[in-house]
């Protein structure tokens, strides 16, 4: 509502007034007084109104009842201020870690909400820019958690901010709200390329001699748990002796080819279009029990499988950049 | 960061879609703020109120679908056509409620997103004032605060978000909230100024359904006001109250007679007060419920001009407004007067006038009587002895009368009330050359010991007359007496014994008597601080209050101060309620001791408990003065785990018996 007509000096200071009073948060924030703010909705003005037109009647009748209903109604929308900011207030918020996902997808937020009196707290709604909120209640010294959906639009890490936690209970004629901004940034992988485009891709891309990735052949590949009946020529008593227990070591032959994922070797398209590709490559390799490494520039991640491994190539693209060019790190924050 | 782009997600929740709940609600709350309405409005609109919240209803169920665009327009237009046709105008009280519940109906009809709702409830709320416009009385306030109770509930409702909250917790919450703002609600009545109204033009309305004192008098008028109970006004009288016999209250004069009905001539305002008095004025107030006339009441006679009234040449007090509202007002009247001495001719004439056609034997009657007697207090006393010594007869249920009503109720029926009385009394005086008039008002009241009041009530109703001699000028007369004194001394009950009626609460309710005058002394404050409670009274409180507070300004100073002291008050309340319950005592006290350990240099772990933190402190080499104190110390961590964990409740002697040994331990 205050958007509307604000002008641009008054806005700035206003955004630079929320921010500095709202500095972003590792810790679980407390939306204590001076984290809560709260305005008339809509509705509210239009009570005043009401009271206005009320007021104006009972002086025009003075008729007592009249009277004492207006001041009875504003003494009502008094208490109701209270009332509302009360329903918010100390409330802690805490975000749950984030788990990574791809650019494009929803990025959900799971937050823990608690609080420590011995109110109820009802019609508390959490909400993300203009997304429609999600609204939770609170028992008396309760908590309960509360998943908001963020779009994500850009690689990278990206630091959830603009989410309020609001109410207008009881009346509506208030709305009490706290912003909710934490220093955990969420990883926001490269956007992967889709499968038919990476087989086109692939085409593309291998003109000539040199393909995008190297194979190699015949590697140790890794070590997975003994099975009774396999030739023991391939236990690792290395791993026995170290306590570890039966293990077998496993290699991969030309069947299942190790390959070098490389910023090098591609030529076409931009930066992003190459990232995309080779987070496609990354999930392609990992889908189909390659052994895969990775090679950017000024950054390179040895051979290996498995989701950690695969997590780690993905966290590197997605805050990859080109040191040459002395380009941000882009920063999804919106 | 765009912050103020996204702090009010507000149109977005107001055009959502209401659900069905809410839909129940507003409409379950409409009707319980309509329904005292329903014997104001016409039929077809309350029929109008059922028909649109049940097809609401219905269509919240599913059972129905929207009403269309294309029959809810036409329909908006015939409801407001209906209501001028009913009222021949859509402005004024009850055309304006009628219109404003046709409205509202049709909007039902239309009200789907959350936001149609919520008007809902504001006009819900606007409602309530419209009751006050009828009754202002202490059971219709209760009743209101009820209403807002249940208005608020549904708007807590529609904000809940379609949580469950049940209903009792609903009507809980909302009683909190009406209740915590009474304190608010008595210092902005007490403190804000008011302003002399009104600011626009008022309708001057005739309501129907005010019970009162006409503007004429024919036989069975009054004796039909007499059965009604309510109160017409009440008297506060500085000083004592005057004895029963002198209480006439003086309304309308009527001088004019066709032979059956006695009217008001047409009114002229009194020049100049015209009245030789000897003794001192009685002071009183009346607070007079409204009557749906001008008549202000006062005793005979009233010797001042108030604001807002005039009196005319025949001494009654009218004000210059309709009377639709409470009225309070100081007046100042005479016991004994002479009034009227130089009372002009041409009055004098009127004064005499009769229609001869009519009760020819009345008149004959009443010439022969001047022919026998020379003065006229002769011919007074010959009436008068004529209805006291003869079998006339004081009763509510006269027999019906025809066309020459006077002859037949002096020659033939002899029973009748005192309009029956005070009319063939002043046609006598007429036709035997005694200018007279009827003068109506009510005679008596009822004092009520428990407020220090005189309650007159519409039973207390009367006529009397009054008739011009030469150098005495107008004297009350009141034939009634000479029939009935027991009306005049102790009042209707008493004379009406017979037919068994009870006007008096004492007499209505012997049992809970007191009760009822408690109760009419509470609607007396009421009426008095309550109702009257205007910028004349706001002033003299203030200044009865004496603190400082003269004008405008000191007002809203003094209002936010209180505002701000009450709702700090709230706020202060409910944060030391709302803070974690403090620890008990002994963990005060070991508090108490780990700090006195922490100033020698010994902190406790938080990984770990008392006696984990003993076993290391004492493990550790300490200083040799200090060997003493351990010993003590591992007593106290005892008794502490002792308290703590050992099954004896609240042990305040072993608490006691901790602090000692804390206090004892040597730093």
């Amino acid at each position: 509502m205050i958007s509307l007509s604000l002008p641009g000096p008054v806005r700035r200071y206003f955004d630079n007034w929320f921010e500095t009073h709202n500095p972003p948060s590792r810790d679980p924030i407390v939306l204590h007084n001076r984290r809560l703010y709260i305005l008339p909705t809509r509705f509210g003005y239009l009570f005043a109104v009401m009271l206005l037109l009320l007021f104006l009647a009972a002086i025009n009748y003075q008729n007592s009842m009249a009277f004492v209903l207006t001041f009875m109604l504003i003494s009502l929308a008094i208490i109701s201020l209270w009332y509302t900011h009360k329903n918010l207030l100390n409330i802690n918020v805490e975000l749950l870690m984030p788990r990574p996902v791809f650019c494009g997808e929803f990025c959900e937020l799971k937050f823990a909400i608690s609080h420590r009196n011995q109110s109820r707290r009802y019609a508390i709604g959490m909400q993300y820019d203009q997304q429609p909120p999600v609204y939770f209640k609170l028992d008396p010294e309760g908590s309960t958690t509360a998943v908001i959906k963020l779009p994500t639009q850009r690689r990278g890490l990206f630091k959830p901010a603009g989410i309020t936690v609001f109410t207008r209970y009881p009346t509506g004629l208030f709305h009490a709200w706290g912003w909710l901004r934490f220093d955990l940034p969420v990883l926001i992988y490269p956007r992967p390329l889709e499968n038919a485009k990476l087989q086109q891709s692939l085409v593309e891309q291998s003109d000539g001699q040199t393909s995008t990735s190297t194979i190699e052949g015949d590697d140790f590949a890794g070590l997975r748990e003994h099975r009774i009946g396999e030739s023991l020529r391939h236990v690792s008593w290395k791993a026995y002796a170290q306590g570890k227990g039966l293990l077998t070591k496993t290699f991969q032959g030309h069947a299942r080819p190790s390959l070098w994922i490389d910023w090098q070797l591609i030529r076409h398209g931009s930066q992003e279009d190459k990232l995309s590709f080779m987070a496609a490559l990354v999930l392609s390799a990992e889908k189909h029990g390659q052994k895969y490494g990775l090679r950017l520039p000024g950054k390179m991640i040895e051979q290996g499988y498995g989701s950690a491994h695969r997590n780690e190539c993905l966290q590197a693209l997605a805050v990859f950049k080109q040191s040459d060019s002395e380009q941000e790190l882009p920063l999804a924050s919106d | 960061m765009p912050a103020t782009d996204q702090n009010l997600p507000m149109r977005s929740i107001a055009l959502e879609v209401a659900n069905r709940n809410s839909v129940f609600a507003v409409c379950f709350c409409f009707l319980f703020a309509i329904a005292p309405h329903f014997p104001h409005l016409p039929l077809w609109v309350s029929g109008m109120v059922i028909f649109s919240l049940g097809w609401r209803c219905l269509q919240n169920i599913g059972r129905l679908g929207e009403v269309p665009k294309w029959i809810l327009i036409p329909m908006i237009f015939v409801g407001g056509v209906g209501v001028f046709a009913e009222y021949w105008t859509i402005v004024g009280r009850d055309a304006g409620l009628a219109l404003l519940t046709v409205m509202s109906s049709f909007k039902f009809l239309e009200s789907r997103r959350h936001r149609d709702l919520l008007i809902l409830v504001f006009l819900c709320y606007f409602l309530i004032a419209t009751h006050f416009l009828f009754s202002q009385s202490i059971p219709t306030a209760v009743m209101m605060l009820v209403t807002l109770i249940v208005i608020t509930a549904t708007l807590i409702t529609i904000n809940k978000r379609e949580q469950q909250v049940s209903p009792r917790e609903l009507l809980q919450t909302s009683s909190r909230l009406v209740l915590l703002s009474i304190p608010l609600m008595l210092i902005l009545f007490v403190l804000v100024p008011r302003v002399p109204g009104p600011l626009w033009g008022l309708t001057n309305e005739q309501r129907g359904g005010i019970t009162g004192l006409s503007d004429s008098m024919s036989p069975g008028k009054i004796s039909n006001l007499i059965r009604n109970n309510e109160v017409a006004f009440r008297v506060d009288f500085e000083g004592n109250v005057p004895p029963q016999n002198q209480l006439y209250w003086r309304g309308p004069v009527m001088a004019d007679y066709n032979g059956y009905r006695w009217k008001q001539l047409p009114r002229q305002q009194m020049e100049r007060l015209s009245l030789n008095v000897s003794e001192r004025a009685i002071k009183y107030t009346v607070t007079l419920e409204p009557n749906g006339e001008q008549w202000l009441l006062a005793l005979d006679v009233p010797t001042l001009l108030i604001a807002d009234s005039l009196m005319t040449r025949d001494f009654q007090l009218l004000s210059k407004k309709t009377i639709n509202d409470l009225r309070r007002y100081t007046m100042e009247s005479r016991l004994v007067y002479e009034i009227g001495l130089d009372e002009a001719q041409d009055y004098l004439q009127k004064a005499t006038a009769y229609p001869e056609q009519s009760n020819p034997e009345t008149i004959a009657f009443g010439k022969s009587l001047a022919a026998r007697f020379n003065s006229s207090d002769e011919i007074l006393n010959e009436v008068l002895g004529m209805f006291s010594n003869e079998e006339f007869f004081y009763t509510l249920k006269p027999p019906l009368l025809g066309e020459n009503s006077v002859d037949e109720f002096l020659f033939d029926t002899r029973r009748g009330f005192c309009e029956h009385y005070a009319g063939s009394f002043a046609l006598l005086m007429r036709a035997a050359g005694i200018p007279a008039r009827i003068v109506t008002g009510y005679q008596g009241g009822e004092f009520n010991e428990v407020g220090n009041y005189l309650i007159v009530r519409q039973s207390d109703a009367h006529a009397w007359t009054e008739v011009w001699i030469k150098d005495k000028g107008w004297v009350r007369v009141d034939p009634t007496a000479a029939v009935s004194p027991n009306r005049i001394e102790s009042g209707l009950d008493e004379a009406l014994a017979d037919e068994s009626s009870n006007f008096r609460i004492q007499n209505r309710n012997p049992i809970f008597g007191n009760l009822l005058y408690h109760w009419d002394d509470l609607q007396h404050n009421w009426n008095d601080w309550v109702l009257n409670y205007d910028e004349n009274r706001q002033r003299s409180f203030l200044n009865k209050l004496d603190l400082g507070i003269e004008n405008w300004s000191d007002m809203v100073v003094a209002l936010v101060i209180m505002l701000v002291a009450v709702t700090g008050t709230f706020w202060l309340i409910s944060w030391y309620r709302e803070l974690p319950p403090r620890p008990p005592g002994y963990e005060i006290l070991f508090r108490r001791l780990l700090r006195k350990l922490a100033r020698l240099g010994i902190e406790k772990k938080p990984s770990e408990d008392s006696r984990a933190f003993l076993q290391r402190i004492s493990s550790q080499p300490i200083p040799s003065q200090q060997l003493a104190q351990a010993d003590q110390l591992a007593r106290i961590i005892d008794l502490y785990n002792h308290i703590k964990y050992g099954r004896h409740g609240d042990s305040t002697l072993l608490l006691k018996q901790m602090r000692s040994m804390i206090k004892s331990l040597q730093t």
